[in-house]
């Protein structure tokens, strides 16, 4: 094939698809396992609502009958050895034609234990096997897109056979996170196929709310390096010509591809949904009327592939199994309550060399951002299949926009260091895409230039902690998201603002925070080996600060939910964590001159949380200030505060005080940044008079 | 000279394409034509004319209706190159600016493979609209009719077109 690589738009949306299925020249074997599957998976279709009636479960059920010729030719053609498929909710019959049984889908519809997407934890109709590499998706319709970019990305690098394939409705195309995943599989040319299967509504929305052009593929038609095939979703054959040639087109160039497949919504959006309210029986008639199931159906008798009586024969075999499957599926067990607290997150590498995350090195003191800029390249020496990308991570002498990285792509090439769009949800979600493709892979990113500025990624980092419950642990995203935190720098909204009283409230992600070197290089590599997401945390303040310097083992490792002791107490524990590390310290010197002797806590790791160390120090002290940059009201510090209040409470002498930063956003004067941070006058102030108290 | 027998063929079942139909039939009053139902022709009529006129509305977003989609590849063996063929088609320039009338594009696209001459061709004017595959060098190649935009108009368009089909037909 002709590789088009100087093409303009409208020679790569003009060449014609290859008409290799026919309704004459397909083989009969073929039709006739297209009609079993069509026919098996229209009649779980129809019989999915009964199992709400009956209020046995699938209380989400979103019909597909009027996408069946897109749906078969995406199951058709996905090869589970080599190939990736992100089906959408309403993807039924996409699945049972990739290989799924009737059994599964239904253990699936009813949420049983041994339901191969979730073990009953998603919802119905979220129907995958990844196991196959028929992937779990998300409610967040389209975000997919982003992990099929990322699976694209990792196939390229390793050379891998397949395609991946992203499947969703036309409406969720309107979201921007879908816009970033095409322009981005645009411009890495990516083997991904995107399937638009357009009925024409999101739920009640009808496409012209969504864009202006009726065909949201052509929203597209600027991209480079990326063909656009429109057709028939409601014709077998068109369809899978189609895919067929997507596919083709895909391996051959190593490109991106969009299929559009024109389709129907014969039935409601799912079963909360009233289309009687919006659409005309007019409408609701003609849509009867293509139904396409109905059509092949015509097509193989007409063309007398089939007599009237073998159809029938097919039908009573696909009635058969539906029947079988639904009492196999009934007497399944029911998940576990008892489980529901397997599977939040993977057991992280043990740091079985430095158990407690401590050393006794006395070596030359290297800074903070050291420590990271080794850590980092010494675990991309160690273990091939590391990557690292972000916003302005590599370009010649610039690793980062405070050079964390610096020197990574010299010495691992842009394959492993490159830059990602200025789209934080695409840098986040592709390396949750791409870690999927095998469990080896430690993806770093800088998910923003400064933590901040990461809120636009909050759907994939939301997603990314899901996925190893949701998978009932088939999936953890292996992935360490780097953010340059909190303030002290004159940098103004976006620039010195804390996060993690927000990021820490998700189950299914650890959050570290260090303050030193050391702690700094030992948590990285931690993170680094682990299964699992790590929020990783850094405050830029103490990049290049000199107290923040230590020495450094080569082979420094600090196991996760261990904090550090940093001045051991009698009289008052200050539990902190980043940057106030060290203005505690400061302040537990001053009241040391005034007799006092505090104890200082730095945490390091916010989740999980050594609540063993906390809770020690709260009984030999009796009193207790937590200490963090981020604001008080709504700050982690609220959990310490509670759980101290909760388990040792008997011990104290005290109420729990907190300090923080003001319950605003961080001004860029620095006479206000001053006012709303918090600072050492602060901390002293709140110590004497826990101390006095 | 006597033009030889037309055979119009169109959906019995449909609506506006069927009521479009009898228009087209009253302005060849006089000559010998017949009303054919494609919803349940048999491919050996399609040989008994020279001179065919084909009714075809398009459908969703640029698409075949059912019957014309699941007879067409019956009429793939069949040699059309001593055919005349017209083909006539509903759309809608506003709601569907982007596929008007895609469906007389596909048709002819077909038929001249299989040989025939298309005629009844018509300029572009009077029209509005975003793309069709009815369009080939700045042309319809087929009399598109937009009932819901431009009823008025539908009459003289017709009246016109069946006039020069008159002089194009055998």
């Amino acid at each position: 094939m002709i590789r088009h690589k100087l093409q303009n738009m409208k020679v790569l949306q003009d060449i014609p698809v290859h008409k290799i299925f026919t309704i004459k020249n397909t083989d009969k074997a073929i039709l006739e396992k297209w009609f079993y599957l069509m026919t098996l998976g229209r009649m779980i279709d129809e019989k999915a609502p009964n199992y709400l009636k009956q209020a046995i479960g699938w209380s989400y059920h979103a019909p597909y009958a009027g996408h069946d010729g897109i749906q078969l030719a995406i199951g058709q053609i996905f090869n589970r050895e080599n190939d990736h498929l992100f089906p959408y909710y309403r993807d039924m019959l996409t699945n049972l034609s990739a290989g799924l049984t009737a059994e599964e889908i239904i253990l699936n519809g009813i949420s049983k234990a041994a339901d191969v997407t979730s073990g009953g934890r998603h919802m119905s109709n979220h129907i995958g096997k990844p196991e196959w590499n028929i992937h779990n998706v998300s409610s967040a319709t389209g975000n997919h897109t982003l992990h099929a970019v990322g699976v694209g990305r990792a196939i390229k690098y390793y050379k891998g056979k397949g395609v991946v394939i992203s499947s969703q409705g036309e409406s969720s195309v309107s979201e921007g996170y879908v816009y970033e995943a095409i322009n981005g599989a645009s411009t890495e040319e990516l083997p991904v196929i995107f399937v638009f299967q357009d009925n024409g509504y999101g739920i009640s929305v009808p496409k012209k709310d969504q864009t202006a052009n009726r065909k949201v593929a052509n929203n597209f038609s600027g991209f480079k390096n990326l063909r656009i095939i429109h057709c028939n979703g409601k014709d077998v054959f068109d369809s899978m010509n189609a895919m067929t040639e997507a596919k083709s087109w895909s391996l051959e160039n190593q490109q991106p591809c969009i299929v559009q497949a024109n389709c129907i919504r014969i039935h409601a959006h799912s079963n909360s949904d009233r289309q009687d309210l919006y659409r005309n029986d007019a409408e609701l008639g003609y849509v009867q009327e293509s139904d396409p199931l109905l059509k092949f159906k015509r097509m193989l008798v007409r063309y007398e592939r089939f007599t009237d009586e073998e159809i029938l024969t097919i039908e009573e075999k696909a009635k058969e199994e539906l029947k079988v499957a639904h009492r196999n599926a009934l007497a399944s067990p029911d998940p576990d309550p008892a489980s529901i607290y397997d599977f939040v997150i993977p057991e992280p590498y043990p740091a079985s060399k430095y158990p407690d995350g401590l050393h006794n090195s006395n070596g030359a003191k290297k800074k903070l951002i050291e420590g990271l800029n080794e850590t980092l390249k010494a675990e991309f020496r160690l273990n091939p299949d590391t990557f690292i990308w972000g916003q302005d991570i590599a370009n010649k002498d610039k690793g980062g926009i405070f050079n964390v990285s610096k020197g990574l792509q010299k010495e691992f090439g842009p394959s492993r260091v490159f830059n990602g769009p200025i789209a934080e949800d695409f840098i986040t979600g592709t390396a949750n895409g791409m870690s999927r493709y095998s469990k080896k892979i430690r993806i770093v990113v800088e998910g923003a230039e400064f933590a901040d500025y990461f809120w636009p990624a909050m759907e994939q980092y939301v997603e990314m902690t899901h996925e190893y419950w949701r998978t009932n642990g088939k999936f953890s995203p292996n992935v360490t998201i780097r953010l340059a935190s909190g303030g002290y720098i004159g940098g103004g909204l976006y620039h010195s603002q804390s996060t993690e009283g927000a990021l820490a409230t998700f189950p299914g992600i650890r959050v570290v925070y260090p303050s030193f070197a050391d702690d700094a290089a030992g948590l990285l590599r931690s993170s680094l080996r682990s299964e699992g997401p790590t929020l990783f945390l850094e405050p830029k303040a103490l990049y290049n600060s000199p107290a923040a310097a230590t020495p450094i083992p080569d082979d420094f490792e600090v196991p996760f939910g261990k904090a550090r002791i940093r001045r051991e107490g009698t009289d008052l524990s200050i539990i902190t964590y980043g940057n106030t590390t060290h203005l505690s310290l400061k302040v537990a010197e001053r009241l040391s001159s005034e007799g006092y002797n505090l104890e200082v806590i730095d945490i390091r790791s916010l989740i999980p949380l050594d609540k063993e160390t906390i809770l020690n120090s709260v009984k030999k002290t009796g009193r207790v200030l937590v200490v963090h940059e981020d604001k008080v009201f709504g700050g982690f510090g609220g959990e310490l505060a509670g759980i101290i209040g909760e388990e040792a409470f008997e011990f104290l002498d005290a109420p729990v005080r907190r300090v923080g930063s003001a319950f605003t956003p961080v001004g860029f004067n620095r006479i206000l940044e001053a006012a709303i941070l918090i600072n050492e006058e602060k901390i002293y102030a709140a110590a004497l008079a826990l101390l006095k108290y | 000279m006597i033009m030889k027998k037309i055979g119009l063929f169109y959906s019995f079942a449909s609506k506006k394409t069927a009521k479009i139909a009898g228009i087209v039939h009253n302005a060849f009053s006089g000559e010998d034509i017949q009303l054919i139902n494609v919803d349940e022709v048999k491919k050996e009529k399609f040989l008994e004319f020279e001179n065919l006129i084909f009714g075809v509305p398009t459908w969703f977003d640029g698409e075949l209706p059912n019957y014309w989609d699941e007879l067409l590849p019956a009429l793939e063996e069949i040699d059309f190159s001593k055919k005349r063929i017209a083909v006539f088609g509903l759309g809608d320039q506003k709601g569907y600016a982007e596929n008007f009338c895609d469906a007389i594009g596909i048709m002819v696209d077909f038929f001249e493979e299989k040989g025939a001459v298309i005629v009844g061709k018509i300029p572009l004017d009077g029209y509005t609209f975003e793309g069709s595959k009815a369009v080939r060098d700045g042309q319809f190649v087929g009399l598109p009719l937009d009932q819901e935009n431009q009823a008025r108009l539908t009459n003289g368009r017709i009246e016109q077109w069946v006039a020069n089909l008159k002089k194009e037909f055998n």
